[in-house]
């Protein structure tokens, strides 16, 4: 007992102690503002791979850690679709894939958010054309918000997200 | 010791005869060719003889044409003492689409021979499981990515068909479907229970949803370019998976990579090592609830990520490795700032490792929990952490040294109960042996230049195999040279693909709730298994 309150009493708080990243590049639609109004205090985001190589699910757990800690800002991570406010795919959309990522689409209620993060959900990166790839994820369901990155940082995650919520310009 | 006089080679010459075709030495590596009818009984002799005792580590195709009109299949085993190296290869003329399974005597051949199958249109005769593996069953049918004649950007149609999973049949029994989207955030796979209330009686993984048909897109890249590739095909494994590859590629250009440029390697290899260590330990404690050493593990691990950020310019080290050495020089300042921070780093763990020791509840739910059996792990050729939790002694660091590994001394963790409490104890040791590596490194580090340039270009069909120990476990690269510096074949092998049915006999007994806790402490990689 002791020794798990002088760890954390050494630890101290190690929230916020991240160098701060550079503007991102996000490109967002020109209703995602919009769409996002409901979300501003409150975000909800079911996280969806689509055939990433795996750096990007790393970022994204990293988001929830002490250090950059999102829940901070509302930001949620459900476990089911049915519970999400806003899909944050990763990868470009394999054959294997595609079906899983539009039935999870479809099983999100509406108002939701469709969040592409990193190179692959973009534009397929370096697996654009391949036989085992169908296309960029806004060629299946409809993109709100376009993160590039390969992968981008979790400071960039988190400011895309804020600016989303209003939170941040 | 008489009989180690005899060479593995003069071994099976002895015990076969004239049914060995041909024997070659390339780069080091034996290489045993047979007729293909003779590949089943030879494998079996490597595999069980007392002196011998050949672990099947790589099974692979290459399709020779559009020059020879024949595909060749290659089984490399790594003998049991010393640790080398055998290749056995075995031609498939013309038109010819058998060839004998192995998979009858040796277990570990299962997902390789079902790949080839899909990959090439081989098959196997006498397979006992010749479903599809990587092509999901709306595949259309004769759809063989890795034949000459495919074109890499084909657009697949679409068919109808399902999966036929294995059925336990009987009162009370019940399926149970998970996945290919999971509840946290990880990768996609499915896996079907069959419980009968609450043990697990049987699991089924069914994976490759990820397969991005990373081989077939090696072949569209020279030598020299495909190495940011390598970065991708597990992200986690960056350094691993570049490091191999690149490995591979310097033994068919003949570089000699300067030594400095060998210990950055082992260094960045290390670190690697470390953040994925230390996120497991904290996220295995945080599938039984216990969240106070998962926000303790996941800092530490972002602590690493920020220093390999300040070092390298990219979180997961990213465009280190090139072909003949690293692009990253650290000058001594930065390698005293490693060791500072490495210093902190593992005092705060010791703490934290007391912590974990000390809760009883904790202990409870990982002793027993996933336990995974010396014999089972050796027929599926289990490796890594996996493998050395389940007293597989086997680290390419220490039996192959690579990098700067001959001059560092790797000391290899070991334990024998095979359960997530094994798995996890590994993991820690090799943090604190990471730890000690780096220190060793900056102690030894020699001055000099980081890069080779290259001596000669490789003749078509040339090949070069090339292992790593990734923080996951052996990994391995068989690169073939085409016309001009292209790559006519590359076989990645991530452990994650020897390690993932191994998983399917670790959960038996066990509840499912308990699952997610043998996965994380398995931690495989879906995407270096899917390709």
């Amino acid at each position: 007992m002791f020794r798990i309150l002088r760890k954390s009493l050494k630890t101290g708080i190690v929230t916020g102690r991240y160098p701060e990243s550079p503007e991102s590049e996000a490109g967002a639609s020109p209703t995602a503002g919009q769409k996002a109004r409901p979300f501003r205090r409150s975000l909800t985001i079911r996280e969806v791979d689509t055939g990433s190589c795996n750096a990007c699910e790393m970022e994204m757990n990293a988001l929830m850690n002490p250090i950059y800690d999102a829940e901070r800002f509302g930001v949620h991570i459900a476990a089911s679709p049915r519970h999400a406010d806003a899909l944050v795919v990763t990868g470009p959309v394999t054959v294997n894939m595609e079906k899983a990522l539009k039935e999870a689409y479809r099983t999100t209620p509406d108002p939701k958010l469709v969040i592409a993060l990193g190179d692959c959900a973009c534009d397929c990166g370096m697996f654009k054309g391949s036989y085992g790839v169908t296309g960029p994820v806004e060629r299946h369901v409809p993109v709100d918000v376009k993160v590039p990155g390969c992968p981008p940082r979790p400071a960039e995650i988190l400011q895309v997200l804020q600016r989303l919520q209003g939170q941040r310009d | 010791m008489m009989s180690d006089v005899t060479t593995p080679v003069e071994k099976l010459r002895a015990a076969f005869g004239k049914t060995i075709v041909d024997v070659a030495i390339l780069h080091g590596i034996p290489l045993v060719r047979v007729g293909k009818a003779d590949v089943p009984l030879v494998a079996h002799y490597v595999h069980t003889h007392p002196e011998l005792q050949g672990t099947l580590s790589l099974l692979w195709a290459v399709d020779h044409r559009p020059h020879e009109k024949r595909y060749e299949l290659c089984y490399l085993f790594t003998l049991a003492d010393p640790r080398e190296w055998l290749l056995l290869a075995a031609d498939l003329l013309d038109e010819d689409r058998l060839f004998p399974s192995i998979t009858p005597h040796i277990h570990a051949a299962q997902w390789y021979e079902r790949e080839i199958r899909d990959m090439f249109g081989l098959i196997a005769e006498g397979h006992p499981d010749l479903r599809r593996l990587v092509r999901h069953e709306h595949w259309p049918k004769g759809t063989h990515p890795l034949k000459k004649e495919f074109p890499w950007n084909t657009v697949l149609g679409r068919q109808q068909g399902q999966y036929a999973f294995r059925h336990i049949e009987g009162e009370g029994v019940f399926e149970v479907p998970v996945g290919p989207i999971h509840a946290g955030i990880i990768e996609p796979g499915h896996f079907r229970f069959s419980v009968a209330g609450e043990p697990i009686m049987q699991l089924e993984v069914r994976h490759f949803w990820k397969h991005r048909g990373v081989e077939k897109l090696f072949e569209n890249h020279t030598l020299t370019t495909a190495v940011p590739l390598t970065e991708r095909v597990s992200g986690d494994t960056t350094v691993g998976h570049s490091l191999a590859y690149c490995q591979a590629v310097e033994t068919l250009l003949g570089l000699e990579v300067p030594r400095r440029a060998r210990y950055l390697r082992s260094l960045f290899l290390e670190l690697e090592r470390l953040h994925n260590h230390l996120g497991d330990v904290g996220a295995i404690c945080n599938d039984t609830a216990y969240t106070l050493a998962h926000a303790h593990g996941s800092r530490m691990k972002e602590q690493i990520m920020q220093l390999n950020d300040r070092l390298t310019g990219s979180r997961f080290l990213r465009g280190v490795n090139c072909v003949g050495g690293v692009d990253v020089d650290l000058e001594a300042s930065r390698f005293d700032e490693v060791v500072a921070e490495l210093d902190r780093l593992e005092k705060d763990f010791t703490e934290l490792e007391e912590i974990i020791f000390a809760n009883a509840s904790l202990t409870d739910r990982l002793e027993t929990t996933g336990f995974l059996n010396e014999r089972t792990a050796i027929d599926h050729g289990v490796m890594g952490v996996v493998g050395r939790a389940s007293n597989i002694n086997r680290d390419v660091r220490r039996d192959h040294p690579f990098a700067a590994y001959d001059e560092l001394q790797v000391k290899v963790a070991l334990y024998r109960y095979g359960d997530v409490r094994a798995r996890m104890r590994v993991r820690m040791d090799e943090i604190h042996e990471s730890i000690r590596l780096i220190r060793e490194v900056r102690a030894r580090i020699p001055h000099g230049p980081i890069m080779a340039p290259p001596t000669r270009a490789p003749a078509p069909g040339e090949w070069a195999l090339s292992a790593v120990e990734g923080w996951r476990g052996e990994i391995l690269y068989f690169v073939m040279a085409g016309e001009d510096g292209a790559i006519h074949r590359c076989k990645v092998r991530d452990p994650s693909f020897v390690n993932w049915p191994a998983i399917q006999y670790a959960v038996l007994g066990n509840i499912i709730p308990d699952f997610p806790l043998i996965n994380k402490s398995f931690n495989l990689s879906y995407a270096g298994n899917d390709l």
